[in-house]
């Protein structure tokens, strides 16, 4: 049994790359899902997925110019993230169109345009490395990076985080209060940028959104306020990313798919058979009876 | 005195002048009525006191800080699906002492709570705020006031949908908030309440406003039929008869 364990769990983690990933997992899973179960809770569910296109131009045009170097393609990819976020943000205020139109004309040309730059400039096996990742390939330098945007989302998220919460329920008190609800929005989407920015080296900047987004909306499924969510989602992530590494070394999977794909399992299985709103959750009690406790 | 001055006040939304030769004062530690048919220009008035609309004309004279004013919008932008309980939601009243970064302390939750057993929703302070009737949410909404300890007060029709207890609950809040020096204004439809609730009124029809007292306005319905007192009735012809 206790071989077994070791077997399992612990022997993988004899290389060192399994512990830089595994520290990379683990910092991700820290910083990503309070990032998505804000964007979940604000219905902008979606706008991770376009900032993970939006982030593609400038990391392969830091690829272009600086070769296969970590902190110039992240730089390229906060860069660009940004800029997208900012265009979309004042075309919707000065047409007034809604900002996810906005948003997904820009994230549209950036996917275009970061195609055609690591198409001119490398080979396919590059385009498929900047989509796709390899948390296995992290070296020393890229955990540093990593960790450092982790530590530096997490705190600024503390900082903010009271602001956050006013504007996401009553724009107008914070108004009221001499806030500008537009900063407290706009460094908001800085933090998901300089999220996906951190995340594409070891899952793609696709499959970085699934950190973020997969465990914020599985822990819907078991909890109803806020520190709940934000406590269950970051949970869910480091199983996620936990288990989906060591699926990956065992079974000889790809290690990205393998961790988003344990996150979705999740998803799947609380949709079943969470505490609320879920299938089982709805068949089983249809209407409490008068007078029985509050489920919440 | 008064903190709070309307000085020849042209107002207008969307190239369309809504109000004008708009003066007079809000009396301090009192509660003004806001009367007025719909599209009158109440909430347009409204807006402009908060400060999210500039005058065509004239000026709003507000001598209470920004933070200290609370503004409860008919339509509120509360999103209710957002996870907050009664209590989170009161507690962000202390944003004017606190703001986004210090702590709350033993003494503010007591504060806290002295405000929700006030309200008379103790028992609601950990339900998630999608839960709440009408009326719940109402008193939830007057407890941050409270918790913010505003000195300016602009409730546009916080009796709407709202049951009768938390009617009396709030009418009774609101003067004692009004006794304490607040300054208080309500957008009113009922001449019952105006009754109980009004020291001041201000009508607004036609693009003008004109000042009154409660009394007058009541002596004037007294003979109305008491199944209809419903404002305003001051101009017939331009008002219609109260959307309660």
């Amino acid at each position: 049994m206790l071989e077994l364990f070791d077997a399992w769990l612990l022997a993988p983690f004899d290389y060192g790359f399994m512990r830089r990933a595994f520290v990379a997992g683990l910092a991700l899973s820290l910083a990503a899902p309070p990032l998505g179960v804000f964007l979940m809770l604000r219905g902008m569910s979606l706008i991770g997925d376009a900032m993970a296109h939006a982030i593609l131009p400038g990391v392969a045009l830091g690829f272009l110019l600086a070769g296969f170097s970590l902190p110039m393609m992240s730089l390229g990819g906060v860069l660009s993230g940004l800029l997208v976020a900012v265009m979309a943000g004042s075309v919707s205020q000065m047409t007034g169109h809604r900002e996810d139109s906005a948003m997904a004309s820009f994230f549209l040309i950036s996917l275009a345009g970061g195609v055609m730059l690591v198409s001119l400039g490398g080979s396919s096996v590059d385009l498929t490395h900047v989509l796709f990742g390899s948390i296995l390939a992290v070296n020393t330098t890229a955990l540093v990076l990593i960790t450092a945007i982790t530590s530096l989302i997490v705190v600024t998220l503390a900082v903010i985080f009271r602001a956050l919460v006013v504007e996401c329920l009553d724009p107008l008190f914070l108004r009221g209060q001499g806030v500008r609800g537009g900063l407290v929005h706009g460094m908001f989407l800085g933090l998901v940028v300089l999220n996906l920015t951190a995340g594409f080296q070891t899952l793609g900047t696709l499959m970085a959104v699934g950190l973020m987004m997969l465990p914020a909306t599985t822990a819907r499924f078991w909890s109803k306020r806020l520190e709940g969510l934000i406590g269950i989602a970051i949970g869910i992530a480091m199983l996620a990313s936990s288990g989906g590494l060591l699926l990956s070394y065992h079974l000889s999977l790809p290690s990205g798919p393998a961790i988003i794909l344990l996150a979705g399992v999740a998803y799947l299985l609380s949709a079943l058979f969470g505490r609320h709103h879920s299938l089982t959750e709805r068949l089983r009690r249809r209407a409490a009876p008068l007078g029985s406790a509050e489920s919440s | 005195m008064s903190r709070l001055q309307l000085e020849d006040l042209q107002l207008a939304r969307g190239g369309q002048t809504v109000l004008e030769h708009l003066d007079g004062r809000f009396m301090d530690g009192a509660i003004t009525a806001l009367v007025g048919a719909n599209g009158s220009g109440k909430s347009t008035l409204i807006a402009s006191i908060m400060g999210m609309l500039r005058p065509v004309a004239g000026k709003v004279e507000c001598q209470v800080p920004k933070e200290r004013c609370a503004w409860l919008p008919q339509q509120l932008a509360l999103d209710l699906t957002f996870p907050m309980s009664v209590e989170e939601l009161i507690m962000t009243g202390t944003w004017p002492s606190h703001g986004a970064l210090k702590g709350y302390c033993a003494a503010h939750y007591r504060r806290g709570r002295e405000i929700m057993a006030r309200l008379g929703i103790s028992s609601l302070a950990h339900r998630p705020l999608g839960e709440l009737s009408g009326g719940q949410r109402q008193r939830a909404l007057i407890g941050r006031t409270l918790m913010q300890e505003a000195e300016l007060l602009l409730l546009d029709e916080p009796f709407a949908n709202v049951d009768i207890e938390t009617v009396n609950v709030l009418t009774d809040v609101l003067r004692d908030t009004a006794r304490q020096g607040a300054t208080i204004i309500v957008v009113l439809h009922d001449l019952e309440q105006l009754s109980r609730l009004a020291d001041d009124v201000l009508i607004l029809a036609g693009g003008h406003g004109r000042w009154a007292s409660p009394e007058s306005l009541l002596e004037r319905y007294a003979g109305q039929p008491a199944k209809a007192p419903r404002l305003p009735f001051i101009f017939p012809d331009t008002l219609d008869a109260g959307t309660v």
